[in-house]
């Protein structure tokens, strides 16, 4: 007999692990996967205590959170891109410039291992890059 | 046309034209700002003519006073001001006087301030300085009369300040207009007090008679009288605030013509005739304003002895005059008010001419001396200066009271007002001390004119090197101004009244002083010539001028050992402005300190607690440092505390 109480902990170890995972990973996609995770862990409380109780309205909840979730991933991936084009990186870490002025930035104490930037060679006809090389002030406004 | 309000209101209107177009002038900065006097004069000029115009038809008519109807100004509750003008002969005299002094004034300028920085400036306020005496002369209402007596202090601010940029000028005025004012708050409160106690009437003519009709509280009317005459004191420098009109010679000195002779200071005079019939009903009033009048007369005389600045001696011998006008003034309650009234008006009317023509030969004098009007450096100047040293003798003469001339005339009248009030009254000792007094006074007046001239125009020539091409007679257009002057300074005395008493009967039909005479309850007083009196006089003024003449013929001073400390008291102005400053001054100045101390703590205070909310935001400020994760582990963690502080909470 699978009771609430199996739910419930189903739930929670989602939640736990994406929460677990939100704080612990510097991978903006991770992170937002994360957070999907724990959206789904309060999602899957919601449905089993509605079928407990027999009433309708924790489904509808869920409803509103899938949709809000769905529109929250387009912004967040759409943003993530934006970011990534900016810096060339995922990881949140790089993004500090709105900490409070005269605080100093904080560095990883062992730096990160840099990956080798190589060429993308597969790229699709219409994401051929320029032959031209860009000018500063292009740079700087992609 | 006729109408002697549509003459009235025209007069009026005129000067504010002129500085309406004078300012507009001035603010444009067009090229035609060089011909910024034109509106003046001509305004003037024209105000002159229909001022004679609408004296002749006051004079020769059955009716005397004209009234306008009311027009709504303000009102609120019991307080209705209206917009009304009273013609009568009193205010008509006034209105051609100062038209005509002011004419001539501004001719004088436009020669005087040639080339200044700001000349349409200076004609704008002129104008408005004319304008504003007008209204205060034909007004027929406290509060409008109030709002004419502050205008009229604004225009002696902007003109005794008129060299802004020079520290001790903008002083000055502000010392103007700050002394004046002290007077002032007592000018309202009187006011208030008389509209409480006059039926909530604010227009003059009601209020009088409301007053004769319905006579009031003794003590409350001499209240209101006195505080009456607090505003006559500041506007008029009578003692003890006259301490700003020696300083307005900061300005130039048309200005200080025009401060002297037509407008300003005959305000408080005037203020005083107009109400005579509120202050023939209060003899302690009137005992006050003579006692204040006497001592301003021999005070300002004797600080004038030792004067070295030309224009600080004619100031001072100004307040003096004042004091004398004052002093006829007060003797209303103890002889007729019409007489009283006349007296102090016909000095006035006189002193209006002698002592402009004085400051503007004193003018043409500092022109062609290059701004430097210090006595003792020049001297013997009647030969370079051949006009302005005839009129400025003229004026001296008129000034010093010496037979037939204008100020002798009016001089006598005023000391035999004092003579009728010193016989058989309740204070009798008091007038005839009074009447001493003035006696004296007319000796040092002589004196220290007559020192002034000699210092000025005899002795050997002497030039000082700031006055350089300018050593020389003044132009025409300054000229003309003295000469006119002069024929009034002499003249204008004899033509009106010795022999034909044409000014007091005018004076005698205004409906005012009629009132004043019934409610004071004395009889009507003869005019007649009185042969005693006039020798004193005489004698004393020529004593004087024998005096200054024994000792200043050289055109220059030399003091005897046993009189220099007098002189030096006398110089020094009898330290009344370090008095002033050592009792008011000072004091204030500490209070001001204690108050910026004050001040100083309580700002202290509120940095302090406004440091506290900034130090909080240091200490928690690291937190703030842009890493998401560990904005999301703070959520995190706040979100556990919280849920097990409820969880434990509850659970138990």
């Amino acid at each position: 007999m699978i009771t609430l109480w199996h739910y419930l902990a189903v739930a929670a170890a989602l939640f736990g692990i994406g929460l677990v995972g939100f704080l612990t990973r510097r991978n903006m996609i991770i992170m937002f996967l994360c957070a999907e995770m724990m959206f789904q862990g309060v999602a899957i409380n919601f449905v089993a205590f509605a079928r407990y109780h027999g009433n309708l309205q924790g489904q509808v909840f869920v409803l509103f959170i899938i949709a809000v979730a769905a529109c929250e991933a387009g912004v967040a991936l759409a943003l993530f891109l934006m970011m990534y084009r900016r810096g060339k990186s995922l990881d949140a870490t790089d993004w500090q410039s709105l900490r409070e002025m005269g605080v100093p930035p904080t560095v990883d104490t062992v730096p990160l291992p840099v990956e080798p930037v190589t060429e993308d060679e597969h790229l699709a006809p219409a994401g051929v890059r320029p032959k031209h090389v860009p000018t500063e002030e292009e740079a700087a406004r992609v | 046309m006729s109408d002697p309000i549509d003459l009235a209101l025209l007069i009026l209107g005129l000067p504010l034209l002129a500085c309406i177009i004078a300012a507009y002038l001035a603010i444009t900065k067009s090229p035609a700002m060089k011909f910024a006097h034109v509106p003046l004069i001509l305004g003037c000029a024209t105000g002159a003519v229909l001022g004679i115009i609408l004296l002749l038809k006051v004079a020769g008519g059955h009716e005397h006073r004209w009234i306008s109807d009311p027009m709504t100004w303000f009102a609120a509750g019991n307080l209705k001001v209206s917009f009304q003008i009273a013609v009568d002969p009193l205010s008509a005299i006034m209105l051609a006087m100062v038209t005509f002094i002011s004419t001539w004034i501004a001719i004088f300028s436009s020669g005087y301030m040639h080339g200044e920085k700001g000349y349409a400036r200076f004609f704008a306020i002129m104008s408005l300085f004319v304008f504003s005496m007008c209204g205060l002369v034909l007004s027929n209402n406290f509060l409008l009369l109030v709002a004419f007596w502050e205008g009229v202090g604004v225009c002696s601010y902007l003109l005794v300040g008129y060299y802004y940029e020079k520290p001790s000028a903008a002083a000055a005025a502000r010392k103007a207009f700050l002394v004046t004012r002290l007077g002032d708050v007592g000018f309202l409160l009187g006011i208030f007090l008389l509209w409480k106690m006059g039926g909530w009437n604010t227009s003059l003519t009601a209020l009088f008679d409301y007053m004769t009709k319905f006579p009031p509280d003794q003590g409350e009317l001499t209240a209101a009288c006195l505080l009456l005459f607090c505003g006559a004191v500041g506007k008029s420098a009578q003692f003890p605030l006259y301490v700003w009109l020696p300083d307005a010679m900061e300005g130039p000195t048309p200005v200080s013509a025009l401060i002297h002779a037509a407008t300003m200071v005959t305000a408080g005079v005037y203020l005083l005739a107009r109400c005579a019939p509120l202050f023939a009903m209060s003899p302690v009033a009137q005992i006050v304003v003579a006692s204040v009048g006497g001592i301003t007369a021999i005070l300002a005389a004797f600080i004038a002895l030792a004067q070295n600045d030309l224009k600080r001696v004619l100031a001072y011998s100004t307040v003096s005059q004042l004091g004398y006008m004052f002093l006829a003034l007060g003797t209303g309650g103890a002889i007729s008010p019409i007489f009283a009234v006349t007296a102090a008006m016909f000095h006035l009317f006189t002193h209006a001419f002698f002592k402009a023509l004085l400051f503007l030969s004193a003018g043409s004098v500092m022109h062609s001396m290059g701004g430097v009007i210090d006595m003792r450096r020049f001297g013997g100047l009647r030969k370079l200066m051949p006009v302005t040293h005839i009129t400025f003798l003229c004026g001296a003469a008129a000034l010093a009271g010496l037979p037939l001339l204008s100020g002798f005339w009016s001089k006598d009248l005023i000391l035999e007002a004092l003579t009728k009030a010193s016989e058989g009254n309740r204070y009798t000792g008091g007038y005839f001390v009074l009447l001493l007094v003035s006696l004296i006074t007319v000796f040092m007046t002589a004196f220290y004119t007559f020192r002034a001239y000699f210092l000025t125009f005899w002795g050997p020539e002497r030039i000082p090197e700031e006055a350089g091409h300018h050593a020389h007679e003044s132009p025409s257009r300054m000229t003309v101004p003295l000469m006119v002057l002069a024929v009034g300074a002499v003249f204008v005395g004899i033509a009106v009244e010795p022999f034909n008493h044409k000014f007091s009967h005018l004076l005698e039909h205004a409906p005012t002083l009629l009132q004043a005479e019934a409610a004071s309850h004395t009889e009507k007083i003869p005019h007649h010539f009185n042969m005693v009196l006039a020798s004193i006089g005489t004698a004393l003024a020529l004593g004087g001028l024998g005096l200054a003449f024994l000792m200043y013929r050289k055109g220059s001073e030399t003091l005897p050992a046993a009189i220099e400390p007098v002189f030096a008291l006398s110089r020094n102005k009898l330290y009344v402005d370090e008095l002033y400053g050592a009792v008011f001054v000072k004091p204030a100045g500490v209070l001001a300190f204690l108050s910026s101390a004050f001040d100083g703590f309580l700002d202290a205070m509120a940095r302090l607690i406004s440091a506290i909310p900034r130090f909080v935001g240091w200490g928690i400020r690291p937190i703030q440092n842009g890493l998401v994760q560990f904005y999301a582990l703070s959520m995190a963690l706040g979100l556990t505390v919280l849920l097990t502080f409820v969880v434990f909470r509850i659970a138990r």
